[in-house]
């Protein structure tokens, strides 16, 4: 019976991918693979077929005479992504207003960076990235000039993993300061800048930075081959690739670490991991993650020892409250109420006389409750957004321990979980916290603390299990890998003398003395 | 640190839990029933006399560079004998975790979920093992390790407030029954110790087996250190009234009180003890699994699991009572285990000795 | 195959969850009657005993506004039962809700069934229930355990199970009582050798107690007027083989509780006769032990020599006769006084176990035991008799490390 079920299920699942009626565009493919002619008309006539010039609206072309040499040229470019006064300044005037007589457009054009091309699919997607073209009547190549100038924001405030002491900066969707904020930070050859492309149709490029001579080449090569086998049409964002890089997508647990802070990705990429980055997204991708990199904060070091670690231990704790704080209320009250003392227990069933729901109804509306008012609280307008908070937590429980639907006790033990979520940092540790508190919530109401141990066991194997890019979720502390011990507390900065044995750096010493 | 190998400190954490969790079940009892005041001594004695053979077999393993213990039973006594007593060894395993959980099972029934039919907890106690199981032993390992300081250190202090309300002087006379009575139980509860018999089938898991020793030995010394202070001070705290009490470990805790406001902290020390317990059946499941399947030549071992936990949680279903269990079935099986384990390391070494293999091993190593 | 995998471990869970959602054991913390005193007579009828539940109210004394409630505070239920623990289920026809002993505090036990055999049997249903715990206590009352309860009406504290918290803890602390939880009645039981104390108390005042020395009391002998209630602890039951034989007063058990190293009181304040002239008034001080008794015997011959050390730290809290303690020998007198009148008192005490109680009511066998090899020895000795031919010596080891204020007589007017 169950097998008939689970076929049904499978089949029902891994549906052939549907024919649909697509226009082919052979053609084009066709012509991209050639090169471009001497041909001036048959530049032009290719390129604006290309670009759709008349339609498309912003793809200019402007044809005109280079007087010193005597002969036709056109450049082309998308207008909204160039700068158009450099344009002007060191290309076009240059080219107008030469009268010396010179064989080369190099030594004609002012322009910093040119490279030349000849492959028309190239020139395309140059063209599409904000690079000025120029084609010259009768040269069998093309002049590139990256003119690129984006619009974006500047480096503001990190806002999603607020730290008191240390840099405050955080990346932005500019891909060109995203990679000055690590250089300034790591100031040495050996960081490298790779760009891979990733996507097919929208050319999305990524960027792995990493230091030379600390990554280990088996792990680099491993995702390069990742990146690299990625088939699909487009990847917008830093936060889709992540979900297209993991080995479990289904999994409650990320197993890449995304933070938005240059600080942090730096000090990783000192450690042998590999930083990825994407133009457009203000935030990096850290490769291979471990638990621990999601539990800390690099205010942790930041703070002198004692307080970092005071901090530190905090947030472990309040990872247990979290957890633990609702399922184990409804473990206790529902089934091992020997366990409470004897004044509060009273108090307990005191205030709970009167409200007509079992617990664990009262605890899941509560939470439900909470999670409402948390997501209603981000996306409400600015304006009101504050308010929200205060309209829910206090007239939302205030009013319902009134109205006796929820006992006061409860809103204790929620509001104290909701807290501790908060303390979390990683914003998919916050996630998978959230969730699995609901799983621990139904465990403790059916078979109290034995269902909630029996729950934790479950996923203490399954963690143990995850791996990020080879490595355990749980390295180094098991299986055991030399490291600097910043694991549960972390060690004074003298005594971190290692890199993360799990990445195997090929350096794996931090200081060497002499 | 090589990839899918098992770590010293993931075994030594599986090692102590699965053997240091006797100290929590019926075992103080029975051992009370048996030699009265002097039960803390027997876990000591029979410490001594289980290292006798496990020495012997280790070196014995050691000739055999990174062969489990079926495939040095097999080389050494042939195919079909070896065959026999490799059949024996999982046979009496496999009782083993059957009355064993079912003995867990009780405990958790009758003093925490009295009224919960004891299939439902075997069922999960058993599907948690299986799901350990099959994650296999690295991962077996990685979570005794993330686990066992906690539990030890909560077995501890548990056993440290227990003392409140105990005195020492319960343990005089010295001698309880006898020297010899004491000695005799001790050569009979020498099965305390006889999973680390079954875990010398981890050896190609680790690097080498000199770390394999090395680390059995510690965990050997701790475990019988463990139990050894454990059943000291259940009698210091229940004293002559241990015998009547079936698993004084539990009894103790649900004495427990911090201050007056904490009055029952039973649950605090539930909570980590469960743990033990399902890391203790994951690991227990596996060897057995691991035991099969090399038995009858099964490669991928993992796909036993679920139908062997199946065939385990039904043989342990058939007691009908808890007495049954403790009485008939698990008191045959630890008086047969230990002993027979004993043998088979005696006669794998003394059968190697005459064999010669110890002077081949030195003559290559000579050369 | 990922996606098999994935669905075959969702079905697993489903399964599970199919097959956790019984909830045999969950049940509301509310719909919960939580037994705080359980009282237990004889009956008329044979085999049957007297159930008395004294069941908290959780709603008063603990919930802040939410309406002022008008309920009781407790509820108190007699009723015929064969044992207290079926008894659970009997009380369902007069309490709403389940009957739980998860916050047993005290189980009284009247002085007329605590001397009857049954008595034994009965108590021993206490191990055999998940929900109580050893560390209830045991008390005897003088009336019955179902009147008790009823007159019992504590004015400072509401909550039942408040007052009993209080009563005992500072009861232990004083040594007036002796800590009787269940644990240590059936260790004592299991062991066979001694004597059990459990707490004595009544609610009921004697109509003329005569007048005694400061503790010399039992329970209800004490004659205290003003607006109170009448319940007193003080003093204890003495069981012997699980039947109460006898009573020990107040200061006695005060004596037992010293030499007694498994119990913990804290410093207790006590008189004691003034050894100088000038003053009919006792001197008072506080004492405490300093460490654990020294207990030496030498149990070979006919007659056992068991000798026991205490030692003790004094503070002197009144000085009647304004003696001055700065002078060595006054200091030496008081000392010789203290260290005689604890001996008397104790050697008189264990004459008394030895001839009325005929046992030692504490675990003193415990520190024979280590002058034998093996329990047969021990056995073929047997503790029980010998003790009772046995010569002891008590021995205080006296500390004095504050002789109070120094003062000087008051002047007379005059002088």
């Amino acid at each position: 019976m169950r097998k008939k079920i689970s076929k049904l299920l499978v089949k029902s699942l891994n549906k052939e991918s549907p024919e649909f009626k697509e226009q082919s565009n052979k053609e084009d493919i066709e012509l991209k693979k050639h090169d471009i002619s001497t041909q001036y008309e048959q530049n032009l006539e290719t390129f604006k077929s290309i670009f759709s010039v008349p339609l498309n609206s912003d793809v200019k072309v402007r044809e005109f005479t280079i007087r010193s040499l005597n002969r036709r040229a056109f450049i082309i470019f998308v207008g909204t992504m160039v700068d158009l006064e450099h344009i002007k300044e060191s290309i076009m005037e240059k080219l107008l207003g030469n009268d010396q007589r010179s064989a080369k457009i190099q030594d004609i054009v002012s322009f910093p960076m040119e490279k030349t091309a000849t492959n028309i699919g190239e020139i395309t997607d140059l063209i599409s990235g904000g690079v000025t073209a120029l084609f010259v009547e009768g040269d069998s190549e093309c002049y590139l000039f990256e003119t690129t100038k984006l619009h974006g924001r500047s480096i503001e405030k990190s806002d999603n993993e607020v730290i008191v002491k240390g840099a405050k900066e955080a990346f932005n969707e500019n891909l060109v300061e995203n990679v000055a904020l690590i250089r300034k930070k790591i100031k040495n050859e050996n960081l490298i800048v790779e760009s891979q492309n990733i996507t097919k149709r929208s050319k999305n490029s990524v960027f792995l930075v990493y230091e030379k001579d600390l990554v280990n080449d088996e792990l680099l090569q491993m995702i390069k081959d990742k990146l690299a086998a990625l088939n699909t049409d487009k990847i917008l964002d830093l936060s889709m690739l992540e979900q297209y890089l993991e080995e479990r997508p289904r999994s409650l647990f990320p197993t890449i670490l995304y933070t938005e802070r240059p600080d942090r990705a730096a000090s990783f990429i000192e450690e042998g991991h590999i930083v990825l980055l994407m133009s457009n997204s203000p935030s990096c991708l850290v490769l291979p993650t471990t638990f621990w990199a999601m539990m800390h904060s690099p205010e942790d070091h930041y703070l002198r020892t004692p307080y970092g670690n005071f901090i530190r231990l905090l947030r472990f704790f309040a990872l247990f409250v979290a957890i633990f704080s609702s399922p184990f209320y409804i473990a206790i009250t529902n089934y091992h109420v020997g366990m409470i003392p004897p004044d509060l227990l009273m108090a307990i069933a005191g205030s709970r006389e009167r409200v007509p729901f079992p617990s664990i109804v009262e605890i899941l509306m509560m939470e439900t409750g909470f999670e409402l008012i948390r997501e209603a609280g981000l996306r409400v307008p600015s304006p009101i957004g504050p308010t929200i908070g205060i309209v829910g937590a206090l007239i939302l429980g205030q009013a319902a321990v009134q109205a006796n639907i929820i006992s006061p006790i409860v809103i204790i033990v929620i509001a104290l979980s909701g807290l501790s979520s908060f303390i979390i940092i990683d914003g998919s540790m916050n996630f998978a916290i959230r969730l699995t508190r609901f799983l621990f919530v139904f465990s403790a109401g059916f078979f109290g603390i034995y269902g909630v141990m029996a729950l934790f066991t479950i996923g203490l194997f399954y963690l143990v299990s995850l791996k990020s890019f080879g490595v355990p979720y749980f390295a180094p502390m098991t299986p055991h890998f030399t490291s600097s011990k910043d694991l549960l507390v972390r060690q004074i900065p003298l005594k971190e003398k290692f890199r993360p044995g799990y990445v195997k750096p090929k350096d794996m010493v931090k200081q060497r003395k002499g | 640190m090589e990839s899918g190998k098992l770590g010293k400190r993931e075994y030594m954490s599986i090692a102590i839990l699965m053997i240091g969790a006797k100290a929590t079940d019926s075992n103080p009892a029975l051992l009370y029933s048996k030699v009265q005041n002097a039960a803390w001594m027997v876990p000591l004695l029979s410490a001594v006399i289980f290292f006798v053979g496990l020495f012997l077999l280790l070196k014995t393993m050691d000739l055999f560079q990174g062969k489990n213990l079926f495939s040095v039973i097999q080389q050494l006594l042939g195919r079909y004998i070896g065959f026999f007593l490799c059949l024996v060894i999982f046979l009496i395993s496999s009782f083993g975790i059957s009355f064993d959980s079912r003995t867990y099972t009780n405990i958790i029934r009758s003093f925490y979920f009295t009224t919960t039919p004891n299939l439902i907890i075997y069922a999960v106690l058993m599907v948690l093992g299986a799901y350990g199981a099959k994650k296999g032993i690295q991962n077996i390992g990685s979570v005794g390790y993330l686990v066992v300081f906690y539990v030890v250190l909560s077995l501890f202090f548990a056993l440290i407030i227990s003392t409140q309300d105990s005195t020492l002087q319960a343990i005089f006379p010295i001698w309880g029954p006898g020297k010899l009575e004491i000695l005799k139980q001790s050569s009979l509860k020498i099965t305390l110790y006889a999973e680390f018999f079954l875990l010398t089938m981890l050896i190609p898991n680790m690097t080498s087996i000199k770390e394999f020793r090395k680390s059995t030995w510690y965990a050997f010394a701790f475990v019988s250190f463990q139990i050894s202070i454990a059943i000291l001070i259940f009698i210091c705290m229940f004293d002559t009234s241990l015998k009547g009490i079936g698993y004084p470990f539990h009894t103790s805790i649900g004495f427990l009180s911090l201050g007056l406001y904490l009055p029952n902290v039973e649950i605090l020390f539930f909570v980590l003890w469960i743990l033990a317990i399902f890391v203790r059946f994951a690991a227990f499941i596996y060897l057995n699994a691991l035991m099969f399947g090399h038995l009858f030549k099964i490669n991928d071992h993992k796909f036993l699991i679920p139908a062997l936990t199946t065939i385990y949680l039904l043989i342990g279903s058939i007691p009908e009572n808890a007495i049954e269990v403790s009485l008939v079935f698990k008191q045959a099986i630890t008086n047969i285990s230990g002993p027979t384990f004993f043998v088979i390391s005696l006669l794998l070494w003394f059968v190697a000795l005459v064999k010669g293999e110890f002077k081949h091993a030195k003559n290559r190593n000579g050369m | 195959m990922q996606k098999t995998e994935t669905v075959c471990k969702w079905l697993m869970l489903i399964i599970m969850v199919c097959l956790l959602s019984g909830c045999w054991d969950r049940e509301e913390l509310e719909d919960k009657a939580y037994v705080i005193g359980l009282g237990i007579d004889s009956s008329k009828h044979k085999g049957n005993i007297k159930v008395t539940m004294l069941l908290a109210n959780p709603e008063v004394g603990s919930v802040q506004g939410g309406g002022g409630s008008t309920e009781k505070p407790r509820e108190i239920i007699t009723f015929e039962a064969n044992d207290f623990i079926a008894a659970k289920a009997t009380a369902n026809a007069i309490i709403s809700r389940n009957i739980s002993y998860e916050l047993l505090k005290i189980i009284v036990v009247s002085e007329k069934y605590a001397r009857d055999k049954e008595f034994i049997t009965t108590i021993y249903d206490a191990l055999k229930d998940k929900e109580i715990r050893l560390n209830s206590y045991l008390a005897v009352s003088r009336e019955k355990a179902s009147e008790y309860f009823i007159k019992n009406r504590p004015r400072m504290e509401t909550r039942p199970h408040k007052y009993y918290q209080f009563m005992i803890e500072h009861g232990i602390q004083n040594g007036f009582i002796p800590d009787s939880t269940l644990l240590r009645f059936f260790r004592t039981m299991e062991r066979g050798t001694d004597l059990f104390l459990a707490m004595y108390t009544t609610a009921v005042r004697e109509k003329n107690p005569e007048y005694k020395k400061e503790d010399e009391y039992t329970a209800g002998q004490l004659n205290a007027t003003g607006d109170l209630q009448d319940t007193q602890f003080m003093g204890s039951a003495v069981f012997r083989n699980g039947k109460m034989i006898n009573k020990l007063t107040g200061e006695e058990t005060r004596n037992v509780n010293i030499l007694d190293d498994t119990t913990n009181i804290k410093d207790i304040l006590l008189n004691f006769p003034n050894p100088f002239p000038g003053s009919e008034k006792q001197m008072s001080a506080r004492m405490f032990k300093s460490g654990n008794n020294k207990v030496k015997m030498k149990l070979k011959g006919a007659r056992p020599k068991i000798i026991i050390i205490i030692p003790l730290q004094l503070e002197i809290m009144s000085n009647p006769s304004m003696a001055d303690f700065k002078v060595k020998k006054n200091q030496k007198i008081l000392k010789e006084r203290i260290k005689e009148d604890i001996r008397t008192l104790n050697e008189d005490l264990f004459k008394k176990t030895q001839t009325e109680l005929k046992g030692v009511p504490y675990p003193l066998s415990v520190s024979a035991r280590k002058y034998f090899g093996t329990i047969q020895e021990y056995k073929k000795f047997n503790w029980a008799k010998s003790y009772l031919k046995a010569d002891i010596h008590v021995i205080p080891e006296i500390e004095i490390i504050d002789f109070g204020k120094q003062t000087k007589k008051p002047l007379k007017m005059g002088d």
